[in-house]
Formats: structure tokens, sequence, C-alpha cells
């Protein structure tokens, strides 16, 4: 209880172009220096391969690819957040960690592209809300949708209607 | 929350506990099916195990289970305490069964989170009345039984197996008098006995359970009439006087006598032995001093007992005594302690982690520098070496098991299916201590059961086919296990009718399998069997009842094919079928050659890879389709540029420069070729992240020595 009361509000701030980024804490495992990258091939350009955590294999995904961002070459500053969304371990390559801030309820805002319907800006899929922290904001990220093909969220809204069918 | 999770605990344990108790019991009653009864070591094993799962259960509150294991275990006691000789064994044997089906089922449920709510009540009410009807068979004589001591059961004297050589005692016992539980005194001497006893009765009766005995002997002696072969000198040798028997009294006695049990014991003492005549006077003054402390002796006043009542005939071939006597020694049993797997799979990424380390600090930079000296750190590194080799090594063998359960499994089908049909079958289990990783014996239970049953269901003929063609009216199936050049053979064999190959073939062309122009003769027998695996074949039900196979056989092809496992059928009509399977040692270990093409590496299983051969561009041909083929002695083979195939950078175009690896795959031939070949050594495979998706030709990862990841090629993989 009282580790959770500590780590509510908190977010992990990382800057990905010209944006910060911020990443709700409970989701972030530990962050990492980068390390040596296998490639897998045939797989989506964002994922850039595996890498070996301690024993443990885990594939890791560029962000600014994944943002549709120009690639940039990794430098000493690039780190790897390892992140847990619902037991999938995953690494996220970014530029650069900012730091931990705390963003209360009050000053998380819808996102721009709910109000304003720009939805063809790949970053708002996986934002969900921005956070206000000082004079800065941060764009706060839905690890779920970060990790998901965006074929997914077609595939599973026809799953889901054919659910509705089966159930009827 | 913390009072749940303890719950929880207790409750895993209890379910773990119980099913190994009821693993070992049907291992127990399917062992002894076969004989005329169980032997005293399994009934007090079964009596045991049902008492404990009726106490656990009973604390973990599972009334149904409670009540099931509790009348069974009523029915064993008084196995044990009576020793009926007029058991239906096999109605016994499914009464077990049952119990431990129904119990085995509840178990699952309550694994599964859900309310163990069965109903024992028919069952039990079975139980009872097998329990009402052997008790009843037992008639008058009931009351009789259960003052018996003998393992044997009961019988009407039947003609001993006398020999010229046998000799009949009546033994008399005094014990003194301030020995405490004389019936357990007797009963040593009983045990003892036993050895040499063909026969042996004795009086009391009841030593075992009636404590009071126990005065009756000290007051009156005990009595013990024995039929052996050995002399009087041999007789009082295991028998002899000492701190418990004050006097030891040896007559020998003829067969007649003998047989009037203990009606003439007395008697004859008097008037027969008269060189203890004065012990006799003795005792009978005793008699009528009988209040006396130091009068234990006294002649038995009433003797309601009938003659040969209690004449057993304890040689009888196929009687359980006997049985558990020849019975070669159990193998000692090993010990063990269950683990999560969790924390095994733990253990074995945290070796992985050191092993990485290890190089690390032993390839360090910092002891390249010139001029050191090293000899003392290179003197304990290698020790290092060596201890973390032999902690991997042992790792890997903890995933080993035993495939017994999973055999014995079988024989339970088996059983059931043969009794349902009405087949008599022989089942052998040969090799059942073959090790196999813990995660392929998972895979295999099921293809195997299928397997086994259509042997029984299929293979086998009825008593009378079986009869008609002068076959043995018992069929036999035999579940073989080994290991050979690393993997593991599995067959089942039936000496049933075997496959029909003619039916097989008019059905593989009517569905359109084969080629209409091709003569049955050009399909071999081994082909023609591998139609049955074909999906739709099977399923049908004609061919089923013609060929006498298919039941889900292309469910066991796929299932074995996930583990890299594969099915062969040899049969010949007539004389039954073998299903051959071979699989894989494990899953998670494999012997892997390492290779390189550009910055990646891989890895592909050496046992698939035939010869290496260094490439050179005059060897390499390109069809104007693309395809590649190599001749290497005047052979053709397809040739797979794995940094082609899998888009890579940097990789090796230049034939000179590469080599080229010859890949067997379900006996056809195919070349990759590769950068580099880095070496042989035994990887441990992880399953790429379930987040990538699945990749042609590629089954899983690994991490090398360096720490490196390393791809691991299915070669079947890179065909399809």
């Amino acid at each position: 209880m009282s580790e959770f009361a500590t780590q509510q509000d908190k977010y992990v701030t990382f800057k990905s172009g010209n944006e910060y980024f911020a990443l709700k804490i409970q989701y972030v495992n530990e962050i990492i220096v980068f390390q040596e990258i296998t490639e897998v091939p045939e797989s989506e350009d964002y994922i850039k391969g595996l890498i070996n955590l301690r024993g443990k294999i885990i594939p890791v995904i560029d962000v600014r690819v994944r943002f549709k961002q120009e690639p940039i070459d990794y430098t000493d500053r690039t780190c790897i957040i390892v992140i847990n969304v619902k037991e999938t371990v995953v690494g996220l390559i970014v530029e650069k960690i900012a730091e931990v801030v705390e963003i209360t309820e009050e000053n998380i805002l819808p996102p721009p592209s709910a109000t304003i319907g720009h939805e063809d800006k790949t970053q708002n899929k996986y934002v969900y809300g921005i956070g206000k922290v000082g004079e800065s904001v941060k764009l706060l990220l839905d690890p779920d949708r970060l990790l998901k093909d965006e074929d997914l969220t077609m595939l599973e809204k026809v799953s889901e209607e054919t659910d509705l069918e089966e159930g009827e | 929350m913390a009072e749940e999770f303890n719950t929880q605990g207790m409750l895993d344990m209890y379910l773990f506990e119980n099913g190994q108790l009821l693993e070992r019991l049907q291992e127990i009653v399917l062992e002894q099916k076969d004989e005329d009864c169980f032997d005293e070591d399994s009934i007090n094993e079964i009596f045991r195990t049902m008492h404990t799962i009726k106490g656990s259960s009973g604390v973990m509150m599972f009334d149904e289970i409670t009540k099931i294991s509790h009348k069974l275990e009523d029915v064993f006691f008084y196995l044990r305490e009576s020793k009926p000789d007029n058991v239906p064994h096999l109605e016994l044997v499914e009464h077990v069964l049952q119990v431990a089906d129904f119990i085995t089922g509840e178990m699952d449920k309550i694994q599964d989170g859900e309310t163990a709510d069965g109903d024992a009540s028919e069952i039990v009410a079975e139980i009872d009345k097998f329990l009402t009807a052997i008790k009843n068979g037992e008639g008058e004589q009931e009351k009789d039984i259960k003052e018996n001591v003998h393992e044997e059961p009961q019988q009407f004297y039947i003609a001993p197996m006398a020999t010229s050589a046998s000799h009949f005692y009546k033994i008399y016992l005094t014990f003194h008098p301030d020995v405490q539980l004389a019936n357990v005194h007797a009963y040593k001497t009983v045990y003892a006995l036993k050895e040499i006893a063909e026969d042996l009765m004795h009086y009391p009766e009841d030593i075992i359970s009636d404590e009071s005995s126990a005065d009756e002997i000290i007051e009156n002696g005990f009595k013990i009439l024995l039929q052996a072969q050995c002399s009087e000198a041999e007789l009082r040798e295991i028998v002899k006087e000492g701190y418990d028997i004050k006097k030891v009294e040896v007559y020998e006695c003829s067969a007649k006598e003998f047989q009037q049990g203990f009606d003439s014991f007395g008697t004859e003492i008097r008037i027969d032995l008269e060189s203890s005549v004065e012990e006799i006077e003795a005792k009978a003054e005793q008699a009528q001093n009988a209040e006396s402390a130091n009068a234990p002796k006294k002649e038995p006043e009433k003797q309601k007992i009938a003659p040969g009542d209690f004449v057993i005939e304890s040689k009888e071939p196929g009687k359980g005594k006997k049985l558990a006597k020849d019975k070669p020694k159990k193998q000692e049993k090993a010990q063990f302690i269950s683990v999560d797997v969790h924390k095994m799979d733990m253990l074995m990424d945290l070796i992985g982690e050191l092993v990485i380390s290890e190089s690390v600090v032993l390839q360090n930079q910092d002891l390249k520098v010139p001029g050191l000296k090293l000899d003392n750190f290179n003197k304990a590194a290698g020790q290092m070496t060596k201890i973390s080799t032999d902690l991997q090594n042992v790792i890997m063998s903890m995933r080993m098991m035993p495939l017994t359960n999973t055999f014995q499994k079988m024989n339970r089908i088996v059983f059931d299916v043969s009794r349902k049909l009405g087949k008599e079958i022989e089942f052998e289990m040969i090799g059942e201590h073959t090790e196999v990783d813990k995660n392929i014996i998972e895979h295999i239970s099921d293809p195997l059961m299928h397997l086994v049953r259509n042997a029984v269901d299929h293979g086998i003929e009825t008593v009378e086919e079986r009869q008609a063609s002068g076959k043995t009216e018992k069929g036999k199936i035999t579940l073989k296990a080994k290991t050979e050049s690393g993997k593991v053979w599995i067959s089942v064999q039936d000496n049933g009718k075997g496959l029909n190959r003619d039916k097989i073939l008019a059905k593989a062309r009517k569905q359109g399998i084969i080629d209409p122009y091709k003569p049955d003769s050009a399909y071999a027998d081994k082909e023609v069997y591998q139609f049955i695996t074909l999906p739709g074949f099977s399923t049908n039900e004609k061919v089923t009842e013609y060929s006498g196979r298919g039941v889900g056989m292309d469910v066991v092809v796929s299932n074995l094919a996930s583990i890299g496992g594969t099915l062969e059928i040899e049969s010949s009509p007539g004389q039954g079928s073998t299903m051959n399977l071979k699989i894989p040692l494990t899953l998670s270990i494999i012997d892997g050659i390492v290779m390189e093409v550009g910055k990646s590496s891989f890895v592909i299983e050496t046992g698939s890879v035939k010869e290496f051969v260094g490439a050179r561009e005059d060897m390499l041909y390109r069809e104007p389709s693309g395809e590649e083929f190599v001749m290497i002695r005047g052979e053709g083979y397809p040739v797979i540029r794995i940094g082609e195939w899998y888009n890579l950078k940097d990789y090796k175009a230049d034939p000179n420069d590469g080599m080229l690896v010859l890949v067997e795959i379900e006996e056809q031939i195919v070349c990759l070729f590769v950068d580099r070949l880095v070496g042989k050594q035994e990887i441990v495979v992880k399953p790429i992240p379930d987040y990538i998706k699945k990749v042609k030709g590629l089954s899983g990862c690994t991490q090398l020595g360096d720490g490196s990841i390393a791809l691991i090629l299915d070669a079947p993989g890179l065909i399809e």
C-alpha cells in the first residue's frame, strides 16, 4: 500500500524528438544503458531486435521509429527503459532520460486529438493525456498502445464485433 | 489477505501430495491387477494411502473425498485384518481405480478453482455392497477369521504339501509371567517360524489386535502347530529360551495329530510324551492353582476350535503371500523434493548469467596489459570454469524426468479400454526409466495415449478372432523407450491384426490423395501407412473400420511435430503393428552449430547437419527463376543464402568467402550458405518473446558464451 502511494502520480519522462514523454512509473521495471542488439529478421522496423537482460531475452523497440520520427544514431546517452505491460517485458530505446516527475490528476488534460480531431498524427494514438509540470508539458504515454501493432487496434475491433455476434 | 494466501499454500500442498499418493496407488493396483489378490504390502500401502487422503481431505473439508476414501479404507482394513480369500480381485481393482478417479477428478476441480461438488455416494454405495458381499462370503467363519493372525486366507484343510521330509511339531512356549505384551513376543516367534513353515497355526489365534491374548499367553502358554522340513534341533535354534521365553517344548507328532489341531494338544502332551511328565504334572497342579502368580501355564479348558479351521496352505502357488516373497526387491526409492518450475527457470537464467560474467572477467581488457603475471589468476580461473560447467550440467539434468509416470498412465488405459471391450491384453513396459525433459513429457502424453488406445481398440483382435487365427488369446501391447543418438525412441507395439494395406490404398485412391496413374505396387508399405496420418483420412469412420486405425492420427503427428518429433509406422498383416516415435531428448538444450552471417549469429541443431563444404564460385548455379543450386559430387542441392533470405546487412555475397552447410530435412537435403562457422556448442533454447511475430525458419533464440544472442534456425521451417 505504501509503495503504491509513493508511486502514485509519478512518471518517468524521456525526450524523443522535440517532445517530452511520460510513462507511469508502475510500468517501468528498470532503466539500463544501451547495449548490443541482435536483430530479428522480418520484424517491424521499430522492433530493433533482442537484448540479453541478465539471462532474459527481451525485445526492444525504438520509440523514435515507433513515433515515425527520424531515427538517430545511438549514443552513450541512449537508454533502454524496460517496461512491463501485462506480463510483456519490452525495452524502449529512448534518446535521453529526463527525470522522474509528479503529475497529479488535476494537471492532466485530455489529448488534443480527442478535442480537435487530428487523428492522423501518429503519436496521438499513444498519448492519452497531457500533463503539466510547471511551465513544461509532458505527453502521457499509454504503454499498452505503444507496444501494440497498429493493425491490432483494427483487429481488436473486428474481434470485439465477432465476440458480440457470438454472444447473440 | 495473508490468511487467504496461507490456505492457498496448504491447498497446493494438499493437491500435490495427494496427487502423488494417487499416482502411486494406481501404480500398485495396476502392477498386481493380473494376480489373484493383492499382496500384504500392497494392502497395507493402499490402506495407508487412503488413510492419509482421508485425513488431509478432512482437514481441508472436502467431505466427499473424505467419505469415499474412508469407505475404501474400510475395505482394505477388512482385507488386512481378515484376509478373506474370496475377494473378486478384478472387481476390487476396479473399485480402487474408481475411487482414485473420483478423487483425481475432484482434485482437478479444486485446482481449477472450482468447487469440488462431485457426489461420491454412488461409488460409496457400490463399495459398501462389495464389502458386504465379501464379508458375507465368509459366512459363519467370519468371527474366526477376524481372530486369525495369518497372512494367508482361511481355508479348510486341504492335503498339505507334505513330503516325506516334512515333520510335524507341537511347540509349547511358556513365557515369564512378568513379560509385558506377551502377545507381541509370541508373534515374534510366529514370525520367525514362518520363514521355515510349510504350515503353521497357533493358539491363541489373535495375538495382534487382541491385547487380552497377552494374559492368556502368560497364563496358559502359547501353542504352535508347525509343519516344516527342518529338524527339531533346527527348530530349537529358531525358538530359543531367552529373557522373554521361559521354556520351549518341542514335540514331534504325526500328520494326523497335526490335522486334529489344538484339540489333541493337551491330551497328547500327557499321553505321548513321557519325557515331560513332570512338566505336565506341574501344569496340572498349576491349573488348579490358576490364581497363583507363579502359575503361568494351564491347559485350555475348552477348545471350541474345530480341527482344520486354522490350517492354511501356506505355499499354494499364486497366492498373495508367495508373490510378495517372489517379487524382486524394489529398487530403492529416490528421495524427491518438489520445486517450483519458475524457480528452476530462474536458476537456469542465473547460471547463464554467471557463465557470461565469467567470460567477461576472464577476458577482461585489463588483463591484456602486457607484462602482467597471471599464473595464479589463470589457475583460479580454470577452477572456476570447471565449477560453472558442472553447475550447468547439474541444472540441465534437473529438468530430466523418467517416463515412468507417463507409461503408468498407459497401463491404466490398456486396462480400462481392454476391460470395456472385453479383450484380454497383456501390457509390457520396457525402459520406462528413460529420462526425458519435463516439457517433452508433457507433450508426448496425449499422442501416446492415442496410440495406445488405438492399439487396444483397433489393433488387438477380440478373443474369438484371435482364437480363429490361431493366436494366443491374450493380446500383447509393448511400450518401449530408449535413448539413442540424442533422441528418445518410444514405440507402441501390438501383436494384433496389423494394418490393411489394400484397404488404405483403396481409400487413398477414393480420396484422390495418390496419383491415379501410379499402380498400387509403386507405393512402399511405409508410404501407404503414412496415409493414415493425413488429416481427414483418419477422421473418416469407414477407414477406421477397415484399416483398424486412424482415430486422430493426424493429431498425433501434429502434436509430435510441435516438439520436433516424428512418427513412423511399421506393420505386418496378422502380426501386429509398431508405432515408432522419435522425439528430441530435450527442448531446452540442444547441441548446435553456431554460424555467423553478417553481424548476426545463427545456430542450427547438430543432428540435422550432414556436412560442411567450403564454397567455391564454380559450384553454384543460378536458374533463370532465381533459384540457386550447388553441385556437390555430382548431386545438385538447393541453396538458401541466409543473408539474402533474411535481408541481413553486410553478409558475404561472394561464394568464395562463405561456407556451405548441408542440412537434411525430412529426407531432403538443403544447403545453407553462411559467412563463417563459429563452432559447436550446447545451447540453451529460449523462446523468442511473443511480442515479436513468428519468423519463418526461426524456432527460438539463445545466449552465447559472450552474452550475445543467436537465433536458432529451424530447418523444416526453411523449406516450407
